[in-house]
This record gives structure tokens, sequence and C-alpha cells, in this order.
């Protein structure tokens, strides 16, 4: 049997370790899928507990049709959906993809890891959210197409051209840093 | 032209491993040939090895664990609090006919009484008389019937 299936069912009947070990093994997923879409630390810290308390209530309502984690990834997005609309930060952040390339303007040497860090951050909370939540799942959680059609609801041809459009515009504002990311 | 439109559609698929054999055979065969798409597909690369090595975050092993503890610890000391409330207010609910019964009860005697005539000669004075005493008498003194 699936060990999430095991954790589940641990916790169903009782033992809230079941429960535990399923935030210990997916916490960090979690985490870098909130921060990846929202680019915020401690707010991400916040979702991801959010996202988990979520489970801790609806667990029993979990049906096995799917993936526990494609459940799981399911209430990520419409958690960090949720705050993103209360914050109305739908828009791009044209900004700070303009700070982005002052951080690289000097020697190309010079530029650390924690910089170029920051660019993509900000290269990614800059195209709109409907595109990051698709090349997130890909390039950060690494799920397939199919499994990122289920957790986004929407076919696998439109996670294809989802992907292909948020690597368009990815491509753009990196090139835009002179080089210094691409 | 058209077929650059086409592969273009294709190449993160493609890029990914996600594209059948058809279409995987229709990529590379395109690409023999198109520089521009070549370098497409270079540059989606780039950008898809820049996301891949994104630096991930870690938290300490325990530490969602033991906020989420305290936050549902939280939530069932709240959830106690409630059910006592909600206990109190169940009990309430189902005390309130009685005070409403007493008070219904209380005006219909009043009602009633309002409208009785008062009696200005009791029985006790009656029998006090020495007059002779019927039950039928008795009864309308005892009702507040004057005779």
């Amino acid at each position: 049997m699936n060990e999430d299936i095991l954790c589940i069912e641990r916790f169903l009947a009782g033992e809230e370790e079941g429960f535990e070990a399923l935030v210990r093994k997916y916490q960090d997923r979690v985490l870098n899928i909130v921060y990846s879409l929202i680019g915020r630390d401690r707010e991400s810290e916040d979702i991801a507990q959010e996202v988990f308390l979520k489970v801790y209530h609806h667990l029993s309502s979990f049906r096995q049709r799917s993936q526990f984690s494609t459940w799981l990834y399911r209430i990520v997005m419409n958690t960090t959906y949720d705050f993103l609309r209360k914050r109305r930060n739908y828009t791009s952040d044209e900004g700070a993809i303009k700070n982005s390339v002052a951080l690289l303007e000097g020697p190309r040497e010079a530029v650390l890891t924690k910089e170029k860090a920051e660019i993509i951050r900000k290269a990614l909370g800059s195209i709109p959210l409907k595109f990051r939540a698709a090349v997130v799942l890909k390039d950060i959680e690494g799920l397939s197409y199919i499994d990122i059609s289920k957790v986004l609801r929407c076919s696998i041809g439109t996670v294809e051209s989802k992907i292909y459009r948020a690597r368009q515009l990815l491509k753009t504002q990196l090139l835009k840093s002179e080089g210094g990311a691409i | 032209m058209i077929k650059c439109a086409k592969v273009k559609r294709l190449l993160s698929r493609y890029l990914d491993k996600e594209a059948d054999k058809a279409d995987t055979e229709l990529v590379e065969s395109h690409l023999d040939n198109c520089l521009l798409c070549k370098q497409e597909l270079s540059a989606l690369s780039q950008v898809k090895g820049i996301i891949i090595r994104k630096q991930r975050k870690s938290l300490p092993q325990d530490y969602l664990v033991c906020r989420l503890r305290e936050e549902i610890a939280g939530e069932k000391h709240t959830q106690g609090s409630f059910s006592w409330l909600t206990g109190m207010g169940n009990l309430a609910h189902r005390l309130i006919p009685v005070p409403v019964a007493a008070i219904a009860l209380s005006i219909a005697f009043l009602l009633i009484t309002s409208n009785q005539p008062v009696s200005k000669y009791s029985l006790e004075e009656h029998l006090l008389s020495g007059t002779q005493t019927t039950t039928e008498t008795a009864l309308a003194l005892i009702l507040g019937e004057q005779s």
C-alpha cells in the first residue's frame, strides 16, 4: 500500500502521528511551491501552515480517487490564490523586474547567488499567476503534464501552452537582466 | 513559417519529454533545418534550467509540525469553550417554555380574576349572621356570586 495512504489511515484511526508524517514529508514541497508563487518568506510559511490545517480538517473527506499529492497541491493552489486575491496581487510586478535589472548592473563576477535568486524570484513574480502556477508545478515540483492538469483542473493542451507561455515570458524578463541570468 | 509556429508550440512539451513519438520526430527533423527554432529551444532550455536550479527552501523537520500542534490545540480549546457555551445555550433554549408558560398562566389568572365580581358578603359573614345556609347559597358565596 502507498506510504501516504498508510499515513492517512493511521490518522483516521486516531493517530495524529499519521498526519504529522505527511506534514514532514510534504512541508518543503508545499513551502517551495507557495514561495515560488508569492515570493514572500514569512507569508509562505503561514500559507503552508494553513494548507496543512485544511488537510487536517478535511482528510476524512479525501476519497482517494486521486493521489494524495494531487489533492494536497490543489489545496496549496487554492489557498495561495485566496491569499493573493485578498492581497490583490494578481497584476504583474514591473517595478520588481526593473529592480532585478538594477541588481545585475556592474561586473558580472560581483553578482552573488543570492542576488540571482532574487532576480529569478522577481522574474517569476512578474508573469501572470496562471502561467506561473503551471511552470512552478513543472520545474519546481517536477510534476508531469497530466498531474498538473489534475491539480489545475484543465486539459493537458492548456498545461502545455501555459508552460510554454510562462517560459517565453521568463526568457524575456531574464534577458532584460543583461545576460546576468540567461 | 507555418511549420515553425507548429513546432514552437511543441517545444516545451518536447523539452519536458512529454511529446509523443510522432511529435518528437516532427520537432527533431525541423530542428535539423531551422536555426531559429533551435535557438528558441536553447533559450527555453536555459530558462527551465534556471528555474530548476533555483534555490530551494527547507524547514527544520518538526518546525511546521510544532506550529500545527499548537494551532490545533488552540482550536480544540476554543471548540471546548464554544461547546460549553453552546450547551448553556441549548439548556436555556429548552427552559424558555417554562417562564413563558408561567407568565401566560399569570396573565390568564389575572384576567379571569379581574372579571370576577368581588363578593362583599363572605360565607363566613353569612354563617355568623345566623340565616339559614343552603348548599346553593354556600357555593354562590364561595364562587363570589352575590346572593
